[in-house]
């Protein structure tokens, strides 16, 4: 098979297409945010002429994304911490159920994560109001929370289900408690599908757009919504939502090898073995 | 210490479980019982209940019947071509080629990319005469200076493409582990009775991944309707109405127009109708397997 000529052109021609295609757009932004504004509206477009980083010193000096990046980074990090808090003994004691019990509880954390999003809108907005938390991170945090939880028990079970048996056992045996073989054995063994898990988080809360939408104003707004404040209206700083949306891809960029290796992972040998 | 463990683990498990089913269950039986009332934000107190009123504008509301129409263009056609791209790249993925390994650790970049970025990303590109596409246009030769967010077949054509862009790397991500786990020893027997790389394609891999696409399938119906960002950045329902799902729809209707007690109704019907076609594939899905 290793002659096969079939094998080879298939593979380039569509590797290439797809890598046109996916990666296109992103590579235009890239070059759109060092341009020139006179090499904006140069017919035939051109990719970059004398990149300038204008647009950067830009939008970092402007106060509110700046500050919207903060929250962003502030909203996810604590999101990461709050959600672990409750998905890792969550995640750890669905590990040591029986088969059957296991995989209800599975199934049931998936069916609550079923329904879109967008039912939640109305009444986390009338309920956050109600509470005057509204244009608040906390609010964010606890709704992102929410929807990070459900992945983060799918995830860490199947982490937890990959530390032997055998050493906790031992553990116990020495005398440790569950919590304590829970957080001096099983969760440094876990640490690195900890660690996937975090990152997943991560990029799910900075991701998130419908509720920083709806549940912020000015103060809370994050960096996924504030920049629809360089939204091109008739050609006006189109180098400036470039360089926000450049800055915004920075961590996701640095995480897609670690997404790469772990999301189909535990997904399909988690499914396996539940 | 057996028997002491089921209560510890239900003791580690509870505030979670607890904290998602007051997290969802509520909002969700509050959203319903929203829908069958008469409610002004602003005069909260007056709530009324109205029983079906609010569904029964469904039926003399054109803006509603398009979003629904809109909504099942795109889930469907995206979804179906997104499992055929998928499999296509995943096919080439897993040659693993000099000079495509690099992809296999970062193709997945669009699909976990901000939707309101990716909406941005697209704008810059289809921007008339000056985007990316009239950039690729010219090194072959082309002037193209269409608006294609202009009109509405083109409009709703962008969107798929977009929505297409967003789907294809986590959909060939989960068919290319689902490939990788067909032994290669099944290749190599095909190879030995004179099979081609083709056929082998044909016979083996497609066959083998299909019970995986239908699962896959099912994700991404749930999943695909998640670029109302992309769509609010992008065309913002429009032009006159060809992009705006049931979602967007009623998100205006809430947000916009006020009327939060018909939103409600848009948001049950339409939660209802998605959740439960999908449940209902998952059933028939796993019921084939078990036939077997």
């Amino acid at each position: 098979m290793r002659r096969d000529l079939g094998r080879h052109i298939y593979g380039y021609l569509v590797s290439a297409a797809f890598a046109l295609f996916l990666f296109s757009p992103i590579l235009w932004t890239l070059s759109t945010s060092l341009k020139q504004p006179t090499e904006m509206f140069h017919w035939p477009p051109v990719i970059v002429g004398e990149p300038s980083a204008q647009h950067y010193t830009a939008i970092i000096a402007d106060k509110d994304f700046s500050s919207a990046l903060i929250n962003s980074i502030v909203v996810s990090c604590s999101t990461i911490i709050l959600t672990m808090a409750l998905s890792i003994p969550a995640a750890f004691g669905i590990s040591h159920l029986q088969k059957t019990a296991m995989r209800r509880l599975l199934t049931l954390v998936l069916a609550l994560r079923a329904a879109p999003a967008m039912i939640y809108i109305i009444p986390y907005f009338l309920f956050f109001r109600q509470v005057h938390l509204v244009d608040t991170k906390i609010a964010l945090i606890i709704v992102n929370t929410m929807f990070a939880v459900p992945l983060a028990i799918w995830y860490l079970s199947a982490f937890f289900d990959q530390v032997p048996r055998e050493i906790e056992e031992a553990a116990m045996i020495d005398g440790a408690s569950t919590l304590q073989t829970m957080t001096l054995i099983s969760i440094p063994i876990a640490k690195s599908g900890i660690m996937a898990t975090a990152i997943l988080i991560f990029i799910g809360s900075w991701n998130e757009f419908l509720f920083a939408l709806t549940l912020t104003r000015d103060d809370a707004k994050t960096a996924a919504v504030a920049i629809l404040n360089f939204m091109p209206f008739e050609g006006t700083d189109w180098g400036k939502a470039a360089a926000a949306c450049v800055l915004m891809l920075v961590p996701i960029v640095v995480f897609v090898p670690f997404v790469e290796k772990y999301v189909a992972g535990p997904t399909t040998t988690g499914s396996v073995k539940g | 210490m057996a028997s002491s463990r089921p209560k510890v683990s239900s003791a580690l498990v509870t505030p979670a479980i607890a904290f998602l089913c007051l997290a969802t269950v509520v909002p969700i039986a509050a959203v319903i019982a929203l829908s069958f009332g008469d409610f002004n934000i602003a005069f909260p107190e007056k709530t009324r209940f109205i029983r079906l009123y609010n569904y029964a504008r469904f039926l003399s509301d054109g803006r509603f019947i398009n979003a629904a129409l809109v909504t099942f263009i795109l889930v469907v056609v995206p979804v179906v071509l997104q499992l055929l791209c998928g499999l296509a790249l995943a096919i080439a993925l897993k040659e693993n080629l000099v000079g495509t390994r690099w992809m296999r650790a970062s193709f997945l970049l669009p699909s976990i990319i901000p939707p309101a970025v990716g909406g941005i990303v697209w704008k810059l590109f289809l921007i008339p005469g000056v985007g990316g596409l009239s950039y690729l246009a010219s090194l072959f030769g082309h002037n193209f200076e269409a608006d294609l967010l202009g009109s509405k077949t083109s409009a709703l054509i962008s969107v798929i493409i977009v929505s297409i862009w967003f789907g294809v790397p986590i959909v060939a991500l989960l068919l290319l582990s689902s490939l990788d786990s067909i032994p290669d020893e099944i290749y190599e027997a095909a190879n030995l009775d004179g099979a081609s790389w083709a056929q082998a394609q044909c016979h083996i891999s497609i066959p083998l991944v299909l019970p995986a696409m239908g699962a896959v399938a099912v994700f991404q119906a749930l999943e695909v309707l998640g670029i109302f960002p992309v769509i609010f950045v992008l065309t913002g329902g429009g032009p006159a109405g060809a992009t705006e799902p049931l979602n967007f729809y009623a998100f205006l209707t809430a947000f916009t127009y006020l009327d939060l007690d018909y939103s409600a109704a848009i948001l049950v019907a339409f939660t209802t109708t998605i959740v439960g076609v999908c449940f209902w594939s998952i059933r028939q899905i796993s019921a084939t397997r078990v036939g077997r």
